[in-house]
């Protein structure tokens, strides 16, 4: 009987410690089943959808995850969405080559990132302050192209980048970025993969496990020989190729890119998916996982506003209600927990 | 006329008694020095006394009235004044809001009366003529016009005990003299002042009595022109404890590491020979430089001047990277801020360093990690349930071992250990020193920075003396005990040679 008692409260103990750690996908689990709930009818094609709405934000969140592994921040993400998405278009217009325009978004934003990187890694410029200037530098470079620029390579449109229709390439880069497989996005696999290959690098290799020595104890890494500045210089970079990956899906998605408004509060998404998925903003803790199931989780909040017809304004109060819930159970949850065993003693 | 009485005074931390009953005496308009090696007990005592600790016993008589507990704020309308080692300043403040913080002229409305405070602090100065502008902002002071500013203040407000802790260190001769006079003065005018020093030439050209502390109890008290250095460094040293045992004599190989003319900031002029195999013992009193040169020759710090040359070669780059690449390893002082990467397990805390090294290869082979952290585990005799463990869930010893782990790991010839046994038990403390002695025999090259002289005399095959930024002597192990390394390390041995 005791031994019984002993092995039940083992798994509960084992359950306790899972939902402690996973926690995110608890979050996501209970706002999914709220979003089956509230939109009657709910079919395989509309679950799928939460794939395709969150990659961009998702992808984006891969690499603000790994800057905040490393206790850093990135808020110029949104902004080089926009510009690096613009340009791509611009590229993609003039050589009607879907390669090379994906070569572009990737070297470009890997650019954007690594300007990013050298000012916090090297100069060791506050992060905040570095990226906020950049942010402000992107969007408004983003805006006074899409104004100068010919207007024949930004599609016709004005004020906004728009892919060319007579390209013989529009129509494939079309069918990439809205087409599916078995019901499932294209660009949703590529979240995933893209998910997968950073789980790898964080929990198997060399690298991975650089980045969060950095984070946890940056003078303590440097005293094991990490070269602490281009650990930084490589997360800021890779955050770079990742708003690049974005980018270009982006384009392939949308057919277009508004410099005034594409990706704009992404930076805060981004980081709210980071944090929802459990990756400490001070660095050095937490699973590149959670980031995908943090993104989803947002995405299902916008649904849930859809499918209730609610105003779509009052979208980014619940978002932020939903944050300071999460956040709030995870700081005081172990409060009360070492209360209570306290008072057992 | 006695102004402090301090009887059979106990602290302990935890349970861990710190001072055993110790005494202490002030005279009025004395410069009394407070002597003891590190961890005697004497900042304990001066905490007590100002209010920042409550005594668990004894009695404090201060001015003829005895005080049953004494507060901060207390001890400072007492009139004693704390002039600590690392000065507490208000860098962002000017020198006269420095003086008058929480003490400001303020008119009716409570606005500050600054021009009364400038010329009243600008008299001040004038008086102990120290040359320091009262409307400049702390921060653009020098050291020696902070330490001046904050004894000027305690002067200002009539303090009856000043208390200067190693006052001299940032100083350099001319500002040590300058400091000296002030002392005088004030002492002629009834002022006491308890003086903490580890400098003999110092504290005879300055105290009039000495109380000496030697591990939380008192040794004894009396004049300091009836004493001499060496006395004084006995009293404080006691009976030095054999190094038996676990010393033997070693067949050591050729000239692995050689320093010439080595400088950089904190020490200068360091010339040096290590043979492989060698056990070398580098000490001095904090801030002496043998911390200082380990960290710069394992590139934490540049170096400013001469060579460091590892198997004969010169490194092209002098970064810890670099340094590592040439086989060499250092298990930095200040476990929890240098070693430390709290959020990962014991596993990732060792292969870290040895993965910088071999970064071209990016996967991680789990099991083969697994397999190396079981052999040291093994080797070291570390303490642990599984190597996932936090790391902070060991005690301080099997953390260090962990360390040590990390960096044998990295299969480096040249080891350099930096007051490898800080905040370690005595148990692990002697595993660890004969865990030292073992990789010597196995031919490493082992260089040992530590305050702790008899650890040094189990170990050491040679030990370095510092003395102000270089070598002042090096002994060799036979010679090396306590009181003749506290002898060179004070320089008290030059202090003898001037008075005889």
């Amino acid at each position: 009987m005791r031994a019984q008692e002993k092995t039940g409260g083992l798994t509960l103990k084992k359950i306790g410690r899972f939902c402690g750690e996973y926690s995110f996908v608890l979050v996501f689990i209970l706002i999914f089943l709220i979003y089956v709930f509230v939109s009657n009818g709910l079919t395989l094609a509309g679950v799928m959808n939460i794939f395709r709405h969150s990659t961009a934000v998702g992808i984006i969140a891969l690499g603000m995850g790994l800057v905040c592994l490393t206790g850093e921040i990135d808020l110029s993400v949104g902004s080089m969405l926009a510009l690096d998405a613009g340009f791509s278009v611009v590229v993609f217009n003039m050589t009607d080559s879907i390669a090379l325009t994906l070569l572009f978004a990737l070297g470009f934003g890997a650019v954007c990132g690594f300007i990013n990187g050298i000012l916090v890694g090297y100069i060791q410029m506050p992060a905040f302050i570095v990226t906020l200037a950049t942010m402000l530098i992107y969007r408004s470079f983003a805006q006074y192209f899409c104004q100068r620029i010919d207007r024949e390579l930004l599609g016709g449109g004005s004020s906004v980048y728009r892919m060319s229709m007579e390209s013989s390439s529009y129509q494939p880069m079309y069918e990439f970025g809205n087409g599916r497989i078995a019901t499932m996005p294209i660009v949703g696999m590529i979240l995933i993969l893209l998910t997968v290959l950073f789980v790898y690098i964080t929990t198997s290799t060399k690298y991975g496990k650089k980045i969060y020595a950095v984070g946890s104890n940056a003078k303590g890494a440097q005293m094991t020989g990490i070269n602490v500045s281009a650990i930084k210089v490589s997360v800021f970079t890779l955050a770079g190729v990742l708003v690049g990956v974005s980018s270009f899906l982006w384009i392939a998605m949308n057919a277009s890119a508004d410099p005034a408004t594409t990706g704009n509060s992404y930076e805060m998404y981004a980081i709210a998916a980071v944090v929802l998925g459990g990756i400490s903003m001070s660095g050095g803790k937490g699973k590149c996982i959670g980031i995908l199931f943090g993104a989803m989780s947002y995405d299902c909040i916008d649904k849930i506003i859809v499918a209730l017809k609610m105003d779509s304004l009052i979208n980014d109060a619940i978002k932020g209600i939903i944050l300071i819930l999460v956040i709030m159970i995870q700081i005081v949850g172990p409060r009360i927990k070492a209360r209570f065993a306290g008072r057992k003693k | 006329m006695s102004l402090l009485k301090m009887e059979g005074i106990v602290k302990a931390f935890n349970g861990v008694p710190v001072l055993k009953g110790v005494r202490l005496n002030v005279e009025k308009g004395e410069v009394h020095a407070l002597l003891g090696e590190n961890g005697a007990g004497k900042s304990t005592l001066m905490n007590v006394l100002t209010g920042v600790h409550a005594r668990d016993a004894g009695t404090i008589e201060f001015d003829g009235k005895e005080y049953d507990s004494i507060s901060i704020k207390q001890s400072e309308q007492m009139g004693i004044a704390f002039v600590h080692q690392e000065l507490n300043l208000f860098n962002d403040l000017k020198v006269y809001e420095n003086i008058f913080l929480g003490k400001e002229y303020k008119n009716r409305f409570g606005k500050l009366n600054k021009k009364k405070m400038i010329s009243e602090a600008g008299r001040l100065f004038e008086e102990l003529g120290v040359d320091i502008d009262p409307t400049e902002l702390a921060a653009n002071l020098k050291t020696s016009q902070k330490q001046l500013l904050e004894i000027s203040k305690a002067l200002f407000f009539n303090a009856k005990l000043l208390i200067l802790d190693e006052p001299t260190t940032s100083l350099n001769t001319e500002e040590v003299k300058h400091l000296f006079g002030i002392v005088n003065d004030s002492k002629k005018k009834g002022t006491s002042f308890i003086f903490i020093s580890h400098k003999m030439p110092e504290i005879f050209e300055l105290a009039d009595r000495y109380t000496v502390f030697r591990n939380g109890e008192y040794i004894g008290e009396g004049r300091i022109n009836e004493t001499n250095p060496e006395a004084v460094t006995k009293m404080m040293v006691g009976e030095s404890y054999s190094s038996k045992d676990v010393y033997t004599k070693r067949d050591t190989g050729d000239v692995v590491l050689e320093l010439d003319h080595f400088s950089g900031p904190g020490f200068e002029d360091v010339s040096l020979k290590v043979k492989k195999g060698q056990i070398i013992g580098l000490t001095g009193l904090q801030g002496a430089g043998s911390s200082e040169l380990m960290q710069c020759m394992f590139g934490c710090t540049h170096p400013t001047g001469g060579t460091m040359k590892v198997e004969g070669n010169t490194l092209k780059r002098h970064r810890i990277h670099d340094v590592m690449r040439s086989k060499m390893a250092m298990l930095p002082s200040n476990r929890k801020e240098n070693s430390v990467i709290q959020d990962m397990d014991l596993l990732e805390n060792m292969y870290l360093a040895e993965h910088t090294l071999s970064s071209v290869k990016m996967h991680i082979n789990k099991k083969k990690e697994e397999e190396k952290f079981n052999k040291y585990k093994e080797l070291l005799n570390i303490k642990c349930q599984n190597s996932h463990n936090p790391i902070l869930s060991l005690s301080g010893g099997n953390q260090q071992k962990v360390f040590i782990a990390r960096w044998l790991n990295t299969e480096a010839d040249i080891l350099l250990f930096d007051n490898p046994t800080q905040g370690i038990d005595v148990g692990a403390k002697a595993e660890i020193y004969k865990l030292i002695l073992e990789l010597a025999e196995a031919g490493k090259t082992i260089l040992i920075n530590t305050l702790e002289i008899p650890e040094i005399q189990k170990v050491a095959d040679y030990c370095a003396v510092f003395y102000n930024g270089s070598i002042i002597k090096v002994l060799e192990h036979d010679e090396i005990d306590e009181t003749t390394v506290m002898l060179y390390s004070t320089n008290a041995v030059n202090t003898e040679e001037v008075i005889q």
